[in-house]
């Protein structure tokens, strides 16, 4: 059995292990939080009024494919590797024939799969509670968003797992606001390198959000690109991919006993 | 050849985990010995190809072992430290680590289910390891490293922390597994502990083997080192004086109790010695105790060569 014969045998495993009333209370908070602030700013509006279609879609995207699919991929994938080593069980995987990897791999899945629930949820009665104009097209944009977001965002956090497995979280906290949060918005070459900006841009797209304005304004075409859905979407893709790959590597390459392992 | 290391040396930084070693060992069982921080488990994760040498090859039937399939499909490994996930029951995990092993899931259970067996933990393989004794936990990570029938058996400190019983219960499954013919590596701190299960060690300290073979090639190794000789003796004042002048010992020593303690590299001219004295009735010699002659003794001489105190 080669390394992606062992994956299945590690996300059922660990979907099991994960079955517990605190994750499943956090995950159940990830997933109430964008649907209940929705209701709050529905409900202290004006009762008549209907939010604009863009402003709805960019606060549901704010709230479910950003903040709650980063936060709960974050949670899964970023300690993957720290926990294991910390739990000096990482040492049982390691000696497997293609254990690492395979774990892993397998993790990745357990953290997109346990995240797309929570946001494409979280998304759908976020879109609801604001009641805006193109409902269908809206839920179908943002659960669309909320697969991408789940699938690179956990990449991205594995890999930083991976490479400074005892400071994950903080190097994870630290990509998330100074790549993703802040150098996403700056109109320049960098933030084509962030799962924000590749988002962002499909989000306008998919809304039909003032598309020719966009692409006439040399400013706007920054910050939203001017390429098709297609090509943002193979974009997400292809680093996903790049990432995942970069993670195999150094598991392959790189040596991760803890220090108390050795009795030097 | 079972494992075979050339100059080998792992480096942490500045600090030397194992220095300039080199052995060959067959196939068979063996016993790594050695004080806490010696660099037993640094040896035994360039065995199972979780750290690579520094300098120097290491080499475990036959194949490099640092990220081969092969070679992890054929050892089992108990590592020193625990790692258990608690919140899962052992035949779940014993079955999760041998699927990673690459068993499907029908096989990975069937084998997972005869080791739990073999290691007479059957009764309680559904509860969930945290409410395991550690004479428990200890069985259930047994498991796992045996659970894919690998042909070499590798175990760092298998002993440690178990209670009398739990100890004779594994030496017992041990004892079982060399049986059968397979191989098997076992590090201790202890020496009576591999004592029972192999008579070909390892011996090392500060990351350098002090010695390897048999426990007969090991004494031999000592044949210039002193060995200590205790004699209960009417006159012991006047033998040391005699031994002295006769230039038969190192060192005298004579206790409160009257007992006379000396050490010597001439083991075999002092026992002529102590023979004519009694048969020439010029003492009464009531004891005589060579305190070297256990294999902790031998380990304990070799330990003080390599710190220079002997």
């Amino acid at each position: 059995m080669n390394t992606i014969g062992r994956i299945p045998a590690v996300f059922m495993f660990e979907w099991r292990r994960a079955l517990t009333i605190p994750r499943l209370a956090w995950m159940a908070a990830l997933m109430a939080f964008p649907p209940i602030l929705s209701i709050f700013i529905r409900t202290t509006a004006e009762q008549e009024r209907l939010p604009p279609v863009e402003v709805a879609a960019i606060f549901v995207y704010v709230l479910s494919p950003c903040v709650a699919c980063m936060m709960g991929v974050f949670l899964w994938a970023t300690p993957a590797l720290s926990t294991e080593l910390e739990g000096r069980s990482w040492v049982y995987l390691a000696v497997r024939p293609h254990g690492p990897i395979s774990v892993m791999l397998g993790k990745y899945l357990v953290a997109v799969s346990w995240t797309i629930p929570v946001g494409i949820v979280s998304a759908t009665l976020a879109v609801v509670a604001l009641g805006a104009d193109q409902m269908v097209r809206m839920i179908l944009a943002e659960c669309g968003l909320v697969v991408l977001s789940c699938v690179s965002y956990s990449a991205v956090f594995l890999l930083i797992g991976v490479i400074a497995p005892k400071r994950a979280m903080v190097l994870g906290i630290i990509y998330a606001i100074v790549f993703e949060m802040a150098l996403a918005l700056v109109p320049a070459a960098v933030n084509l390198l962030t799962v924000q900006y590749r988002l962002r841009c499909l989000l306008v797209r998919w809304m039909n959000m003032d598309v020719e304005m966009v692409e006439n304004n040399p400013v706007f075409s920054e910050y939203f690109g001017d390429e098709s859905a297609v090509w943002h979407v193979d974009a997400l893709l292809a680093m996903t991919v790049f990432y995942l790959a970069a993670t195999a590597a150094l598991l392959h390459y790189r040596e991760f006993t803890s220090a108390s392992e050795t009795d030097t | 050849m079972l494992i075979e290391l050339k100059n080998t040396t792992r480096l942490y930084g500045t600090v030397i985990g194992v220095n300039d070693v080199s052995l060959s060992l067959a196939t068979g069982a063996h016993g790594l010995l050695g004080p806490t921080g010696a660099g037993k488990t640094t040896l035994l994760n360039l065995i199972t190809g979780q750290l690579s040498p520094t300098i120097g090859t290491v080499r475990v039937l036959g194949l490099k072992p640092r990220s081969s399939a092969e070679l992890l499909r054929r050892i089992g490994y108990l590592p020193g430290t625990e790692g258990m996930y608690a919140d899962v029951s052992a035949i779940e995990w014993v079955t999760y680590l041998t699927r990673i092993q690459g068993f499907n899931a029908s096989d990975a259970k069937r084998l997972a289910l005869q080791a739990l067996e073999r290691v007479q933990l059957v009764e309680h393989m559904h509860r969930k390891i945290s409410t395991y004794s550690r004479g428990m936990r200890q069985r259930a990570r047994l498991a796992q490293a045996i659970a894919h029938e690998p042909d070499f058996l590798i175990l760092d400190e298998p002993f440690s922390g178990l209670d009398p019983i739990a100890r004779h219960s594994m030496s017992v499954l041990l004892q079982q597994w060399i049986a059968e013919g397979r191989s098997l590596l076992v590090s201790s701190h202890v020496l009576y502990e591999i004592e029972s299960l192999t008579r070909s060690f390892l011996l090392l300290s500060g990351g350098r083997l002090l010695a390897s073979g048999s426990a007969d090639e090991i004494h031999t190794l000592l044949t210039d080192v002193p060995s200590e000789v205790r004699l209960r003796v009417d006159k012991p004042r006047q033998m040391a004086a005699e031994l002295l002048r006769d230039e038969l010992v190192d060192s005298v020593r004579i206790t409160d109790d009257g007992e006379l303690k000396v050490t010597t590299t001439m083991s075999s001219q002092l026992g002529r010695f102590i023979s004519r004295a009694v048969t020439e009735e010029r003492y009464l010699v009531t004891e005589v105790r060579a305190d070297d002659d256990s294999l902790q003794d031998v380990f304990n001489s070799l330990m003080k060569i390599h710190r220079g105190v002997a």
